[in-house]
């Protein structure tokens, strides 16, 4: 019976009504056809390709073209971006607000993009900061999740979430011995301020929907880094009792929420974090392979108790 | 011939457009619930992430023990003994996906198919080390060979039919493409063989779809068609292998010109042209998304290759006309529609009917808003400052390459 037949057999049943049932078998057909997403994966392919082209233009030609045209070019274009979306900008809310315009949140996107390549430009060509890049970076940061909560644009804020990692990175790549232990603690420390942000956000109702984004980034960046602690052969210890922590917290998550990505994340990097201690004194193939097969059979009997229990729902 | 019974492949869109209507309040959640009891479906299903991870696991599991078998009782085998091994171990994997799916009534579980992707690949190394591992170096036996990804192509296409693994039919194509190499070194032949085969491909899909209008199984015929349309234009159009070399970018280059004869060049320069308006014709007239997006991205590829097909220069402003001509494309397209009786024009509409494009829309924000800082805006310099702003791969919004 497909889906037609089985309309009409609710609707003959009572359990829809005949404007349900006409409604809910003209979009299985596909009428109206609707073109939202095509649309907007061109407007946003058409945003990158146009501020790809802009930053290589400027990159290429700034010494042909002159200071004053590049500042001028981007400067303009940043105005009337910024113009457009404060003159068209709803209400402030906390809860998600829908965009004003079809082409809102694009441009809102292009013109955070030419902030980045005008600022660049600037601190290449006149040094504003002395080589301070980190110190753009933050005010980046800053400025985008202003930009991010004002205008409520899931772009801007993943733009801000990279600017402060970008932060992070560069104030450690100016440290005269910089090692991979302090990336790991200042991965540690920025996906601390992530999460435990993005929940002190949610908790105060401000933009419950920015939620998802936030933890997810700030999951990915401690597992990176617990992980390549535990890779660390001399003092790999405490980070992995820490990946075990945030393991069993992500899978707990995952399971009490629904959210079926923490589960992934505890499986997959918790079983790379343990492969990793108990392998190293591994050194006979056969040992190895065994390993692979119980600990493998191990997972996947776990993981289809989980899918039984819990992780049925597509 | 399929796996799973229609029936039940139906009751279980039936339950996912449920969910879809319910979750956009065109069902009272009374409505649903009692709905919903009117879809149980007998097989297996789990979501996406609990998909890959048991996909992932279970090639893990396959892998060490395949190699356990090797390293424990065939570690002096000769190679054409591992081949037959390699083989045995093909049928195996494959029976086991066919129990998985038909007896634990696994779909879609990430099991079975790891095991139906391990059966392809052990059958071609088995294959190949069986057969060919000690060949001799002739024109007869290098053709020959063509066998190995002659039968990876059959058996991907015959597990896209049986299982429905959508992406069973992209490795029946990649085997398929790989296939006039063996058989001749001219690139031109190549190019037209590989072109006539998914033509064939193309002719068989459309002629078997039109039984399934808007059945389950139109997905399926939609993507296979999407992607036989895209693989015969990435075979017609020569110079795309040249767009990823930035060298070539800025000084043209002109060097599949003379690989190619004048004639055949110009019409696959011709047929770049007047492919995409029929791809996105027949999408349209369908009202199919994937041809459509196909077409779409024909065209994109049509206009950035364009260039380089007559020998011009190209430039650094160049993607700068590009965005500007896919904005005001989508721009215009949306007005045209909008100002249509209802916001719909020939049955097509730019307002969103279903939460499953801005769900798709959100994902793809927070994924690519991470990604593109890095690959778009300026580097900061390095160590010696530059008194001009030069080149850099990362940075700006998403800075350093160092986080």
């Amino acid at each position: 019976m497909n889906v037609f037949a089985r309309l009409e057999c609710w609707e003959a049943q009572g359990a829809i009504s005949p404007e349900q049932h006409a409604h809910l078998a003209s979009l299985s057909r596909g009428e109206p056809f609707s073109l939202f997403l095509e649309l907007n994966i061109l407007l946003y392919a058409g945003v990158l390709a146009f501020v790809a082209g802009l930053g290589w233009t400027v990159t290429t030609w700034s010494r042909q073209i002159g200071d004053v045209l590049v500042v001028t070019v981007l400067s303009s274009i940043l105005a009337a971006c910024f113009w457009y979306c404060f003159s068209r900008a709803p209400v402030w809310s906390f809860a998600e607000t829908p965009a004003p315009t079809s082409v809102f949140d694009y441009v809102l996107y292009l013109g955070s993009l030419v902030w980045c390549i005008e600022l660049a430009y600037l601190e290449n060509r006149f040094r504003l900061l002395s080589g301070q890049w980190d110190l753009y970076l933050l005010a980046t940061a800053g400025f985008f999740f202003l930009l991010a909560y004002r205008f409520d644009n899931r772009f801007v804020l993943s733009l801000a979430l990279s600017s402060l990692a970008g932060w992070f990175g560069l104030t450690i790549s100016k440290w005269p011995s910089h090692q991979s232990a302090a990336y790991r603690q200042y991965a540690i420390v920025y996906s601390l301020l992530v999460g435990v942000g993005g929940t002190l956000l949610q908790r105060r109702g401000l933009k419950q929907h920015f939620f998802g984004t936030y933890l997810n980034i700030a999951a990915n960046v401690l597992f990176w880094a617990l992980l390549s602690g535990v890779f660390e052969w001399r003092s790999s210890g405490l980070w992995f009792l820490g990946l075990l922590i945030v393991c069993g917290a992500a899978l707990a998550w995952g399971l009490v929420r629904r959210q079926f990505a923490f589960v992934a994340y505890a499986a997959i990097y918790g079983y790379v974090g343990v492969s990793s201690l108990l392998l190293r004194s591994f050194n006979n193939t056969t040992g190895l392979l065994s390993y692979f097969v119980v600990t493998g059979v191990a997972m996947l009997v776990g993981l289809i108790l989980i899918a039984r229990r819990f992780g049925r729902a597509e | 011939m399929r796996l799973y019974s229609a029936a039940s492949e139906e009751t279980l869109r039936a339950r996912r457009l449920l969910k879809e209507w319910a979750g956009e309040g065109l069902l009272t959640q009374e409505q649903y619930q009692r709905l919903e009891q009117e879809t149980v479906c007998d097989l297996r299903t789990t979501n996406i992430f609990l998909r890959l991870v048991l996909f992932f696991f279970t090639l893990i599991i396959v892998g060490a023990a395949v190699g356990l078998f090797f390293v424990v009782f065939l570690s002096h085998s000769s190679q054409e003994t591992a081949g037959v091994f390699f083989l045995i171990f093909a049928a195996v994997c494959y029976a086991a996906a066919e129990v998985v799916a038909s007896q634990a009534q696994a779909y879609r579980y990430g099991i079975e198919e790891a095991l139906a992707v391990c059966s392809v690949g052990f059958l071609c190394f088995g294959m190949q080390a069986a057969f060919f591992s000690s060949r001799i170096d002739s024109s007869t036996s290098y053709a020959t060979e063509s066998l190995v990804p002659a039968v990876g192509a059959l058996l991907s296409l015959w597990i896209w039919h049986r299982f429905g693994f959508w992406y069973a039919f992209p490795a029946t194509m990649i085997f398929t493409a790989s296939l006039p190499a063996y058989w001749t070194p001219l690139h031109a032949t190549q190019h037209v063989l590989v072109a006539v085969f998914y033509g064939i491909g193309l002719i068989g899909v459309v002629v078997m779809r039109s039984g399934h209008r808007f059945g389950y199984l139109e997905n399926v015929y939609s993507l296979a068609e999407a992607l036989l349309w895209l693989g015969i234009y990435l075979a017609i159009n020569l110079k795309l292998q040249s767009l990823g070399l930035s060298t070539r970018w800025r000084f043209g280059d002109t060097w599949s010109s003379f690989e190619f004869s004048r004639p055949f060049y110009w019409t696959t320069w011709g047929l770049t042209w007047c492919l995409p308006p029929i791809v996105l014709a027949r999408g349209i007239r369908q009202k199919d998304r994937f041809v459509i997006a196909v077409g779409a991205i024909a065209a994109i590829l049509t206009l950035v290759s364009n260039k380089p097909y007559l020998g011009w220069q190209r430039h650094t402003w160049d993607p700068i006309f590009l965005g500007m001509l896919l904005t005001a494309v989508a721009l215009l397209l949306r007005r045209w529609l909008s100002r249509g009786t209802g916001g719909i024009r020939h049955g097509f509409t730019a307002t969103r009917l279903s939460g499953k494009g801005k769900h798709w829309m959100n994902v793809g924000a927070a994924v690519t808003g991470l990604v593109s800082p890095q690959s778009i805006t300026p580097a900061p310099p390095a160590s010696s400052p530059d008194p001009y702003f030069g080149g850099g791969q990362t940075g700006g919004g998403g800075a350093g390459g160092h986080f």
